[in-house]
Order: C-alpha cells, then structure tokens, then sequence
C-alpha cells in the first residue's frame, strides 16, 4: 500500500497537513492527527500492511488488534478520499 | 519608462506606464548596481487580459500584470501578499483579512473614526508581509485597491484578524490548521512544490510569532473597539 504522488506534508501552526503538491488547485487541505500523521509517512514508500501494524505497535505501545482497527479504519479513509495509489 | 523602486526593502527595476508608473513613484529610488526583481510585462499579455476584460484599460491591466509578477516573487524573500487592509496606530499594523465584499475597508472606516489622525492606511488591499532578522513586517506596496490608498512605510505587524460578519461583535484568538487554511485562501497560492513548500514554511513562521485572530463583527462603531483592545492589549481611553 501506499500514499499517491502528488502531496505535500508539512507541520504548521502545530497541526499537521497536507496540500497537494505542484499545479494542482489548493482547494483543501487536509489536517492529520498524530496517528494519522504517522501512518501517511510510514505510507509515503510502499508498505504491507503487516509492516504498518508492527510499525505502529512498536510506536504507539499497542497490541495487534489496536493497531489493525487504526489502521484499517485509516486506510479506509484514504480510500474514500482517493489518496491511494493504485 | 525603465526605473528602479525599493519596494518592501527590495530593489525592483520596472519598466511601466499608466496607473503602475503614477502609484509607484512614491517607491523610485537612485539606480543600483544590484537587483532583487525585474519586472517587465510584455504588451501581448496586457492585450490578452484587456481583451478577456475589456471594461479594464490596457494602463489598468498593466498594474494588475505588474502587481502580480510582484507578489509571486515575493517568497523567495521571506515575504507574501495578504488580501487584506493595512491600518496603523501607534506605529504598529494590523491586518484584517477576508474574501472580497465581507467588510475588511468597513471595519478599518471604524478604527479611522476612533483614532482620527492617529490611524492610518498602510494599505488597503493587498500589503506585503516580510519576515525580517527574525521580526514580521508590513509593508506598503505600489499596489492597493480602487480608491489607491497606501503608503510607502515599513511597520512592525502586530496582528492580523480573520473577518466574518455576524450580528455581535466578537473576538478570539484563531490557530491551528483552520486559521492556516483560510489565510491560504487569502494569499497567492503558488505553483510548484518547492514553493509551496516555501510557503508553508513562512505560515508556519507567521503563525509562530504574530496572533492571528478570529473577529465577528457587525458595523457598529463598538466593533472597533472590540478588535483595538484585543489585537493591542491596550483599552481604548475615552475620547
């Protein structure tokens, strides 16, 4: 899995978001929370899924089911708002 | 007409006619040997943009041409554009910004009937804000809005308020990533990731250091008090 091309993160003012990046209109941007934050930079580079929760369970101090949920209800979104690569 | 302006502390030289030439002649400066910006704006594209709207003058086109090859040069300097008015008092700026028609010229009327010659214009449309040895300023540029009120001044920036128009009169310190997005969507978005990169930076560093604020506010001569006494921490004496 892995995030598309074309996005740019940035911490500002203390929240993090995200634009897109080059030529593309800004018509939003979108704001992180810490935990979403880390997952769309561990996504960055294509990653497994079994990766990203060993990642955030080392991370985050959390068992495997706690990290699935956050992940998978994440990766959802990513794909509602179409941030995923094919 | 080939000249050199200092213009938010940097050297331009510009070659203009019409509305440009007659606003930024409070900005010409002797010639220099070495220059930040040059901005010369090729007849086609005033052509083009006087034929997309040609209720403009091709004088009239050239200072929007111009205006704008200005401001998206402005961050590679540390420096943006905010659309918004600029009014001083006691030597410092504050900035009211919104999308056109919400009432940042109202609300800065207000603040010259309370503060008579004591407030004035820095500039009322589009002023210039630059981050310099670690201190934020505005600025006053050749181009403002219809009625061609600026002033050629360096201020420190002491504030900028985020304008909605609401029945009470209200204000609260603004933050975060919302405040962030509605004061992109008052600066020059540009092209290209490094620049925005760059500009993300800057909101980063603009934030960090001067309040931004949220103001609700109706049209009542109280609305100024209201947004004087929160972005200068003073109260407003009577009389």
């Amino acid at each position: 899995m892995k995030i598309k091309e074309g996005f740019i993160l940035r911490e500002v003012a203390g929240d993090v978001v995200v634009l897109p990046s080059g030529d593309l209109e800004i018509n939003a941007m979108i704001t992180l929370n810490e935990t979403a934050a880390f997952l769309w930079r561990a996504m960055e580079k294509e990653i497994t899924r079994e990766e990203l929760i060993a990642a955030s369970m080392k991370e985050y101090n959390v068992d495997e089911k706690t990290a699935a949920e956050a992940i998978d209800s994440f990766v959802e979104q990513l794909k509602t708002n179409d941030f995923l690569a094919e | 007409m080939l000249q050199y302006y200092k213009i938010a502390g940097l050297t331009v030289r510009m070659d203009t006619f019409g509305r440009t030439l007659e606003q930024a002649e409070p900005y010409l400066c002797p010639e220099q040997a070495s220059v930040d910006m040059e901005i010369q704006i090729p007849e086609i594209d005033n052509e083009t943009l006087h034929k997309e709207q040609p209720h403009l003058s091709l004088a009239e086109c050239e200072y929007i041409n111009t205006g704008r090859a200005f401001y998206s040069c402005l961050l590679d300097f540390n420096a943006l554009m905010l659309h918004a008015c600029a009014v001083v008092v006691d030597g410092k700026a504050y900035l009211f910004s919104a999308a056109s028609g919400t009432g940042k010229s109202t609300h800065v009327n207000l603040w010259l009937k309370l503060f008579g010659d004591r407030a004035v214009i820095l500039n009322d449309d589009k002023p210039t804000l630059r981050l310099e040895d670690g201190v934020w300023y505005a600025y006053g540029t050749p181009w403002s809005g219809k009625y061609d009120i600026s002033s050629n001044q360096r201020v420190p920036l002491a504030g900028i308020a985020m304008i909605e128009r609401s029945e009470t009169n209200e204000i609260e310190p603004f933050t975060g990533s919302k405040a962030v997005f509605q004061i992109l969507g008052q600066t020059l978005r540009p092209r290209g990731t490094r620049h925005r990169m760059v500009l993300l930076e800057l909101m980063d560093k603009l934030m960090a250091q001067v309040p931004v604020w949220k103001l609700r506010c109706n049209m009542d001569p109280e609305a100024a008090i209201v947004s004087y006494e929160a972005m200068s921490g003073m109260k407003k004496e009577n009389g």
